[in-house]
């Protein structure tokens, strides 16, 4: 069949957006990485470390073309993002995206499981407390993660490697080669993003409760339990599902932290131990990746928020 | 039940009065900021390695002291300074940008609002303690570093809200009826939108300046924040790791200074939405 008219505004608008997104994007973050490595004055003594000799600034800036004009060295250097050539490392002499790429496993492992503690917790624990915003249990629930918002998620990470590992020794609390190395870092990843989504999905509940069509299932004989889990959840699950854009970009941040804490083998340590090193190639591949990644990912959740949810469909088109 | 109960009874909703418990609490902060070396019982940056590691209540020492032997009551007030302070600037920053480009967007049509709206859409996206840490590493650590990296990163946050705002005021009869009587764009912004956008102004600054604390102990807690020897909450957090077994102390008091100060921020923020709506629903009724 040819593709009709409809079809185009469907689909091909919308994959078009996102490619010329992209573009826009890889050439924003390149743009923003070149000039904080040239903000700094010579690039060549950045690169080469604190405790480089004269002789070693000089090949640097010899190997990196630091010498020529401004305007040719960022053209040079969007150029290279474009096939991916970041330079080596400059502490271990490594390729830096290679580097960068190794660390993408843990750093996934440690989102998955992060974020499926997060939702195992927090459906139910907002469902709970947005059934009877005014129960007194309620009442002093939502007061607990109101207050519990304002605690640091790698405070809880220090007092759960207090606990467990220190005082009980009964978990591991650095790498992460066994099953039991994974506990305490999910945790500590799910007390990073728990608290706003338990918040959302109670005030969605509340409201959903006194929605029509909730009243009306309740008028016909429904159950509190049915009305809260067939009616009232998923609304709210779909609408606490906007939020998740930005949870994701906090999710990154937040294992940014974790992964530090827990010694844990992913991207966010590998880009904190590269700042602290000034090894820039790998800062700007990690950048890069983490750029892509947060891209692709919330390109697949719009598209699967239009699959989920048949009134985006509509409202589309 | 007498009229006059019935109003009094109305006067004070439970929303507003953890509103004012936020204000108090803000007051309370202020007072702590400015007064700052008198409150202190010692110099908080004064090493004294005989008198390490002390618990509460030791040696004159309120709260006990860190590894170096500085006494943890006063480096905490004087968190309050660092903290606060780079809370504030950054808030500011990421606030005065984000209203700008915010305004800008919502009131030229066309090409820059294409532009920024895709700008805000892409970088609101990312998360932003990544680029902080990036921008961190080359331009180094301290007081106005911190602030200026923080509020760089997060004003597409603001930008978003002010943007929706503002268009939405923008198509309100009041705002319609002075374009007509031929009153100008500045005059516009200035008399008509900025007020209308003002509570929710006060709603993002509140909870923007939240997460911004957190971001900055965060930092600073990763060794990328304030300076090594500065006494701000996420550096004093971070000296408590090592030590927790042994003086689990240094990490109670930034904790909870931390926590109270982002609770009070939050309540603030949400009794102020509260207020807002409330006001809102009783203009339309």
């Amino acid at each position: 069949m040819l593709p009709t008219l409809g079809a185009w505004s469907r689909w091909g608008r919308p994959v078009v957006r996102r490619v010329l997104e992209f573009v826009g994007l890889l050439a924003g973050i390149s743009t923003v990485l070149f000039f904080l490595l040239h903000l700094t004055g010579d690039p060549a003594v950045v690169l080469a470390g604190e405790f480089a000799t004269p002789e070693t600034v000089e090949r640097i800036s010899a190997r990196y073309g630091f010498d020529d004009p401004l305007l040719v060295q960022y053209l040079r250097f969007v150029a290279s993002i474009f096939v991916l050539d970041f330079g080596e490392s400059v502490a271990s002499g490594a390729p830096a995206l290679g580097l960068v790429l190794d660390r993408l496993g843990p750093t996934m492992l440690l989102a998955v499981l992060g974020v499926a503690l997060n939702m195992a917790v927090s459906v139910p624990l907002g469902a709970w407390l947005g059934s009877r915003p005014d129960a007194v249990p309620q009442r002093l629930g939502n007061t607990a993660v109101f207050v519990s918002q304002g605690i640091p998620g790698y405070v809880v990470g220090l007092l759960l490697i207090q606990l467990f590992s220190v005082q009980l020794g009964i978990l591991p609390s650095v790498g992460m080669s066994t099953w039991w190395h994974w506990v305490l870092p999910s945790v500590t990843l799910a007390s990073f993003l728990a608290p706003k989504l338990v918040r959302v999905l109670s005030a969605n509940v509340t409201e959903a409760m006194r929605e029509d069509y909730v009243r009306t299932a309740q008028a016909a004989g429904a159950g509190r339990l049915t009305m809260l889990w067939r009616h009232a959840l998923p609304n709210a699950v779909l609408g606490a599902a906007a939020l998740a854009g930005t949870q994701l970009a906090f999710m990154l941040s937040g294992s940014l932290i974790t992964e530090v804490i827990f010694a844990w083998p992913g991207l966010g340590r590998l880009l904190i131990d590269s700042v602290v090193r000034l090894d820039f190639p790998v800062v700007q591949a990690a950048v890069f990746v983490i750029a892509v990644l947060v891209f692709a990912a919330n390109a697949v959740t719009d598209v699967l928020f239009q699959v989920i949810d048949p009134r985006l469909r509509r409202q589309q088109a | 039940m007498s009229v006059l109960e019935r109003r009094r009874i109305r006067l004070v909703p439970q929303g507003s009065m953890l509103l004012w418990l936020g204000f108090a609490g803000a007051l309370v902060m202020v007072i702590v900021v400015v007064l700052g070396p008198l409150l202190q019982t010692h110099d908080p940056y004064e090493q004294l390695l005989t008198n390490r590691l002390l618990a509460p209540g030791e040696e004159g020492h309120l709260l006990g002291t860190d590894q170096l032997g500085r006494d943890l009551y006063s480096r905490t007030i004087e968190g309050f300074r660092w903290s606060l302070g780079i809370g504030f600037v950054a808030t500011m920053i990421a606030a005065v940008l984000g209203t700008l480009v915010g305004i800008a967007a919502a009131m030229r049509e066309g090409v820059l609002r294409t532009v920024l709206t895709r700008l805000v859409d892409m970088t609101i996206a990312f998360p932003y303690l990544v680029i902080a840490v990036a921008i961190i590493a080359v331009i180094g650590r301290g007081f106005f570093a911190l602030s200026l990296t923080l509020g760089l990163v997060s004003w597409p946050i603001f930008a978003r809200v002010v943007y929706a705002e503002a268009l939405g005021l923008m198509e309100r009869e009041y705002i319609l009826a002075a374009q007509l009587l031929g009153v100008g764009a500045w005059r516009t912004l200035f008399t008509h939108l900025l007020p209308g956008l003002r509570p929710s102004l006060m709603v993002m600054w509140a909870f923007m300046f939240a997460d911004l604390l957190i971001a900055e102990s965060a930092l600073s807690f990763l060794g990328l924040g304030a300076p090594l020897a500065a006494p701000s909450w996420g550096n004093m957090l971070s000296d408590s790791r090592e030590y927790l077994a042994t003086a689990w102390w240094m990490l109670l008091a930034p904790a909870i200074a931390i926590v109270v100060a982002v609770v009070t921020a939050n309540l603030i923020g949400d009794g102020v939405a509260a207020e807002s709506r409330r006001r809102a629903a009783q203009a339309r009724t």
